[in-house]
């Protein structure tokens, strides 16, 4: 309340200036920037309002920042130019604008450049301000005031100067002089560090304000080289033109500072929107959905912080990385971070991101340990994964071993007894002939360990290729239908192939086997009559290894075993 | 007959060249990996190349690959290629290719000089070999209803042999049957499998094994 008070003060302090002003244009206008016609008229009032309007908006929304106050200033700073009026008359407002004419280009460098939280980041833009400020108000303004007397200069319409100390007039003229060179510097730095904050920030109402306030003392740079042989300020032709163009500047200016809090306005309904959203539970990943039309970032990367913190992950768990986007921004709760947002530079002020965090603090503390459980799943997956395909290179590896180890062997020592018995009599042959036999069968027995251990020709020839040599074996009839030929990753393979060979083996009665694949899933279903004791659990490992799922259920009087097996393509 | 013998266990390459060496059979040169095996065989230009299928460095599918290679580049020279594996499908990948010259066996067999100079000897003659236990496994094999159920016990003695690729006259042999009870088997068997009959040798052993193999 006291808040809306102290605008409406400033707005009515505003009105009486502009007012006032335009009094004094009126009386004089051949010594003032605005002159008599009506478009001076308009810019002279549309500019100080534009200004003092907006500041007080501004303000009012966000008054932890200088910015507003600052607008106000600049504000009635501008309707001060016309104050150094040789017809207004009265002493004291004459001195005022002798002292202040120059300030308004200070406070609006001050302003553009603290926009929009209040404050100047660099020892640059600190320095460049505070030499505005010194060579606006002190060599333009206050030391010129205090030696120059207009009427012993020939003005004996002109009203005294109240700062008055002593009547040196050449003195004044030459520091007047060498304030306006100062002028085109600071003013011309200020142009310069505003451009380079503009270009910083995304297009929008921000960077308008910033690239407006640029254009302004660009043109205020203009004017003071423009006005430096003289000494004094100019009001030719040229100045007023000059003066016009920095008139809709500042319009511009104040227009932009005024619609950036319209946005924010608007930013912080949406986060109004966004607690309402919030205390239905979004969907998983829905908030940072949400968050990135807030921010107005589609890309947002929305990562938290798991396990000790050394690892960031998304909502689903997996890696997430915030230092892709230019910026980051963690979220504190309790002083621990919640959650790291990687965002364009320059998008999240600090104001919206604090209400962003405050509403969704909790809503991210829950999706954080939502993605914390997520992400031990996923761990565990991992690990099991590992383990089984650890598993299968050491079968792999045994497979080989007993292959090309003691098969290779075995039939090596089968033909020594073969050479041997050719050089021996008929009844130690026959004798050889048994341990022969003997070998034959181990030989036999071998092979069908190995296969056991790992089936070479799944590894070789694809799932289809490896499921139709089942088939060859010879325990229950084996009727295949549908499954891809093509070659799929190891581990779906093998946990697809497993699912069959597990109910072969313990099948009593013909097994239909389907496979179908759709969208990046392989479906295979095994359908007997009759079956034994699956091992599930072995099972269950190789297809959760995968992301996969089985299901096993009693259909058609008999028993269907179901796997789903992502397979991407 | 000359052969190369391919085979990284030197016990058995050389186990091999002394029996085949006893049954008069020219061992031209032995060894120990595929590429020696190709550059060997374009030297001596042997009849047959004996080849084990595993061989370094991945102790897969090399000696298969050389094998389909040899076919490839030196039609002239037949290839017997030597395995561990039951399954049919890796006996097709050399068979479905190269059918003619060429053959299949289990490791086994080479203690069987009998059985593996028949194999040689059916190779040079330009027949494919298939081994009778991969054999007997499809004819064998488990089915659901299936025309084979109508074959008589001689008839799919006769359907074994046929898809061992033996030809007319070999089956003759093997049997003591004569070449007209022979042709009329093969004729009754083909015609209850439903498989046309080309007269084409060759293609007629691609068709029994893929019939056996569906």
């Amino acid at each position: 309340m006291a808040r809306t008070l102290g605008g409406l003060t400033a707005l009515a302090v505003g009105a009486a200036f502009g007012g006032y002003t335009l009094l004094l244009v009126r009386r004089a206008p051949e010594f003032s920037f605005a002159g008599a016609s009506t478009l001076g008229a308009v810019a002279l009032l549309a500019t100080g309002c534009a200004l003092i309007g907006s500041g007080v908006i501004f303000w009012l929304g966000r008054p932890a920042s200088r910015f507003g106050p600052l607008l106000v200033t600049a504000g009635l700073a501008w309707f001060l130019l016309e104050w150094r009026n040789a017809g207004v008359g009265s002493a004291a407002v004459f001195t005022s604008g002798l002292f202040l004419y120059a300030a308004c280009p200070a406070f609006v460098g001050h302003a553009a450049l603290a926009y929009p939280g209040g404050r100047l980041r660099t020892h640059l833009e600190r320095g460049a301000v505070a030499v505005a400020y010194v060579g606006g108000v002190v060599v333009l303004g206050l030391l010129p005031a205090l030696l120059y007397d207009p009427v012993s200069q020939g003005c004996n319409d002109c009203p005294r100067s109240l700062l008055l100390v002593a009547d040196r007039a050449q003195t004044a003229t030459d520091l007047r002089r060498f304030g306006l060179y100062l002028g085109v510097g600071w003013a011309g730095t200020l142009c310069v560090l505003a451009l380079a904050r503009a270009a910083r920030r995304p297009p929008g109402s921000g960077s308008a304000v910033l690239a407006a306030a640029a254009v302004y003392l660009a043109l205020v740079a203009t004017t003071f080289a423009a006005s430096t042989d003289r000494g004094l300020l100019w009001n030719g032709t040229f100045g007023r033109r000059l003066w016009l163009g920095e008139a809709a500047a500042l319009v511009v200016l104040a227009c932009g500072a005024a619609w950036s809090r319209v946005e924010r306005r608007r930013a912080r309904a949406a986060v109004a929107r966004l607690v309402l959203e919030l205390s239905e539970s979004p969907a998983p990943g829905g908030l940072r959905n949400r968050l990135a039309k807030i921010i107005g970032d589609p890309d947002l990367v929305l990562a938290y912080p798991v396990g000790d913190a050394s690892s960031l992950v998304d909502v689903d768990g997996r890696p997430a990385d915030p230092t892709t986007r230019p910026a980051q921004t963690t979220v504190l709760r309790d002083g621990r971070a919640v959650a790291v947002l990687g965002h364009p530079a320059g998008l999240l002020d600090d104001e919206l991101l604090e209400q962003v965090a405050a509403t969704a603090r909790l809503a991210l503390e829950n999706e954080r340990l939502q993605a914390e459980v997520r992400a031990r799943v996923e761990e565990l997956r991992a690990s099991r994964s590992r383990i089984v395909a650890t598993g299968d290179a050491e079968r792999r590896r045994l497979e080989r071993d007993l292959h090309d180890g003691a098969q290779q062997r075995l039939v090596a020592l089968a033909l020594s007894l073969r050479l041997l018995s050719s050089q021996l009599d008929d009844s130690d042959a026959a004798r050889l002939h048994a341990a022969e036999a003997e070998l034959d069968r181990a030989i036999a027995e071998l092979r069908e360990l190995a296969r056991g251990i790992f089936p070479t020709v799944l590894a070789d020839g694809g799932l289809a290729v490896a499921v139709r040599a089942l088939a060859e074996d010879g325990r229950v009839p084996i009727q295949a239908e549908g499954l891809p030929e093509r070659r799929l990753t190891a581990d779906v393979e093998a946990a697809a192939y497993a699912v069959v060979a597990e109910a072969a083996s313990t099948a009593t009665a013909g097994l239909r086997v389907r496979g179908s694949e759709r969208d990046g899933l392989l479906v295979v279903e095994v359908h007997t009559a009759g079956i034994g004791t699956l091992d599930q659990a072995s099972l269950e490992d190789r297809l959760g290894a995968i992301d996969g799922a089985l299901s096993i259920a009693q259909r058609d009087g008999g028993v269907t075993i179901r796997a789903e097996l992502p397979c991407a393509l | 007959m000359r052969v190369v013998i391919a085979d990284d266990e030197t016990l058995l390459r050389d186990g091999l060249a002394r029996l085949l060496a006893d049954a008069s059979i020219d061992v031209v040169g032995t060894v120990g990996t595929a590429d020696d095996l190709l550059h060997k065989v374009e030297l001596t230009r042997p009849d047959v190349a004996i080849v084990d299928i595993r061989m370094p460095p991945t102790h897969t599918d090399e000696g298969l690959v050389a094998a389909t290679r040899i076919r490839e580049r030196q039609p002239t020279v037949g290839v017997l290629v030597l395995s561990h594996y039951l399954e049919s499908h890796y006996a097709m990948r050399l068979l479905e290719e190269h059918p003619e010259r060429a053959g299949y066996l289990l490791k086994e067999r080479i203690k069987d000089v009998t059985v593996l100079i028949d194999a040689l000897e059916r190779i040079d003659e330009g027949e494919c070999v298939l081994d009778p236990t991969i054999v007997s496994r499809l004819v064998g094999r488990p089915r659901e209803q299936s025309p084979l159920d109508e074959l008589t016990d001689r008839e799919r003695e006769v359907l074994a042999l046929m898809a061992e690729g033996h030809s007319n006259d070999g089956i003759c042999r093997q049997l003591f049957l004569s070449p007209k009870t022979v042709e009329t088997h093969v004729r009754h068997i083909l015609l209850k499998l439903g498989i046309g009959d080309t007269g084409d040798y060759h293609r007629r052993v691609l068709a029994v094994l893929a019939y056996l193999r569906g």
